[in-house]
């Protein structure tokens, strides 16, 4: 579970990023984060994974209150939730299959199982088969799922991804978010930032929209049209 | 064992896994990323194993110097020739006068017959006194100070000695002998300068090199971080690659002095032979060797750890 209480999110150059936000997302729950560039979207990611601290306000991820968080303690939090990027940020010098396992060398998780749960994920992803290609080798869509199969390589509880559909044409968009609607049925937390407003229309997931820091409206599952 | 002792060794052991798993992996990552540029790897270990070598040779010579003085003793005995109209009982009543002496612990007098012989014994002296018709030689008086007996006061006697009208030359071997240990001193404190500052050169070396190394991969480390990698799990292949590093560049530094220990052996032999063994020529110990392959690789592990300490500290967790 996710809990934001009054958090507020100032950087220092004095841009006021996210104010006030309270919101709790629940455990196998998906939500989307929308607005307009700017409105505070990948900041709230962030405050997720503990890239940044709020200045104000409490957030609670798997029950951890980040506040109390120690710093040596951060690497353990982002083992437990898996990123997506919008830019993929794969290590183009390595091969698909050695960007997959590298949240799992980190974990120690050993060579066999390393290799098991990435041939799970590549295939999880509609890529079995291409671990050993680089992914200067791949389409844009490809690159993506690769992004995805690392981020869930690790099974963790918590999914986030910024934009993940950000440079792909809309048919490789609905691809990737059937591939998240797939994670939520395995259990999943997944919260994703994103501003395609029909795509998120079509998904039919909870959505919290920001406008310049502040949330202006959380819309449940069901009322999504 | 209980369920409770057995569950808790588990859990080391399976930590003990886990960074094991995560130390070789980082090392193969070291050897990936050093094979993947092979000529700047190549050259980063010549420089710094000519840095290590230069003081290795050094401390080759001086060991061996030192092993010359060694070798010719460190007796502080004076030899005091005597005039050429000195006959054996004037040598024998002058050396039975400096046995009197609280400063002389013995006195031996050495017959122009002796001298002779012992000249003649020498490599290429023969020949020349046999053609030589009366012997030309001295009494010579081999005074040993008393044991304990001081640089200042072994002066004293000579000088002391110096004034005797039978003498005709007083030779303080004490006297060189402490020019040669003085010589060994500074050339070991130069040895141990010279060390020290090619052992910081060696660091910067590879300080900077691993630093270029960790500028080209920063977004690889940024990636690392932010899917949870810790700061020691992602500083760890670049100090494997700093001691990789030093610990090829200390091979390459031991190979060279070991080249030139070979090169210098057969002319040294020649040497040896001219002086009728009472030289020789050493190379290094193998735990001299061992011990610089030792520091290499902590020089470069320093260099290293100087330059993912600093890119580590300037990015935020």
């Amino acid at each position: 579970m996710i809990r934001f209480d009054s958090v507020s999110k100032r950087y220092p150059e004095g841009r006021e990023a996210l104010i006030d936000l309270t919101f709790v997302v629940e455990p196998g729950e998906m939500l989307f984060v929308t607005g307009h560039s700017g409105a505070g979207k990948t900041t709230l990611l962030k405050l997720i994974a503990a890239i940044e601290r709020p200045n104000h306000g409490t957030i609670e991820v798997h029950g951890r209150n980040l506040a109390r968080l120690r710093r040596r303690d951060i690497p353990r939090l982002r083992r437990d939730i898996g990123m997506v990027f919008q830019d993929h940020r794969l290590l183009m010098d390595r091969s698909v299959a050695d960007n997959i396992a590298l949240p799992l060398v980190i974990a120690g998780i050993p060579r066999d199982e390393r290799a098991r749960r990435v041939r799970g994920a590549l295939e999880k992803v509609g890529l079995a088969g291409r671990g050993k290609d680089t992914p200067a080798a791949l389409s844009a869509g490809e690159k993506q799922r690769v992004g995805i199969a690392r981020a869930i390589a690790g099974r963790p509880s918590l999914i986030i991804a910024d934009e993940p559909t950000g440079n792909l044409d809309p048919q490789l968009s609905e691809e990737i978010m059937q591939l998240f609607t797939a994670l939520k049925a395995t259990g999943s937390t997944i919260v994703i930032a994103s501003h395609d407003l029909p795509l998120l229309k079509r998904m039919k997931q909870r959505v919290i929209v920001l406008d310049h820091g502040h949330l202006i409206d959380d819309v449940a599952a069901r009322e999504v049209a | 064992m209980n369920a409770r002792a057995s569950m808790a060794s588990e859990v080391r052991h399976s930590r003990f896994g886990m960074w094991r798993r995560q130390h070789a992996w980082c090392l193969r990552d070291s050897l990936r990323q050093l094979a993947r540029r092979p000529l700047g790897t190549a050259l980063t270990i010549a420089v710094m194993g000519l840095a290590l070598a230069l003081p290795l040779a050094f401390y080759l010579l001086l060991a061996n110097v030192q092993h010359l003085a060694g070798a010719l003793g460190d007796s502080q005995a004076i030899s005091v020739f005597l005039k050429s109209g000195q006959g054996a009982e004037q040598a024998a009543t002058l050396a039975q006068g400096l046995r009197g002496r609280p400063d002389v612990g013995s006195v031996a007098v050495r017959t122009p017959q002796q001298g002779l012989a012992e000249l003649a014994a020498i490599q290429g002296f023969g020949d020349a006194i046999q053609s030589v018709p009366d012997n030309p030689l001295p009494f010579v008086l081999l005074v040993d100070p008393s044991p304990g007996t001081d640089r200042a006061q072994v002066e004293s006697l000579v000088k002391d000695v110096r004034a005797m009208p039978q003498v005709d030359l007083v030779q303080d071997n004490g006297q060189w002998r402490a020019r040669l240990d003085a010589l060994v001193e500074l050339g070991r404190r130069i040895a141990v300068l010279l060390a020290v500052l090619l052992g910081a050169a060696a660091v910067l070396v590879i300080g900077n090199t691993v630093r270029l190394d960790i500028r080209g991969r920063a977004e690889e480390i940024a990636v690392q971080r932010l899917i949870g990698a810790s700061a020691t799990f992602v500083r760890r292949p670049y100090l494997y690659e700093g001691a990789l590093y030093g610990l090829a560049a200390g091979i390459l530094a031991v190979g060279l002095v070991l080249a030139l220990e070979a090169v210098l052996a057969a002319p040294v032999r020649d040497l040896v032979a001219s002086y009728a063994g009472r030289l020789h020529f050493g190379g290094l110990s193998w735990g001299t060797l061992v011990a610089t392959l030792g520091i290499a690789l902590v020089l470069g592990w320093l260099g290293a750890w100087i330059a993912s300490s600093r890119h580590l500290a300037r990015t935020t967790a």
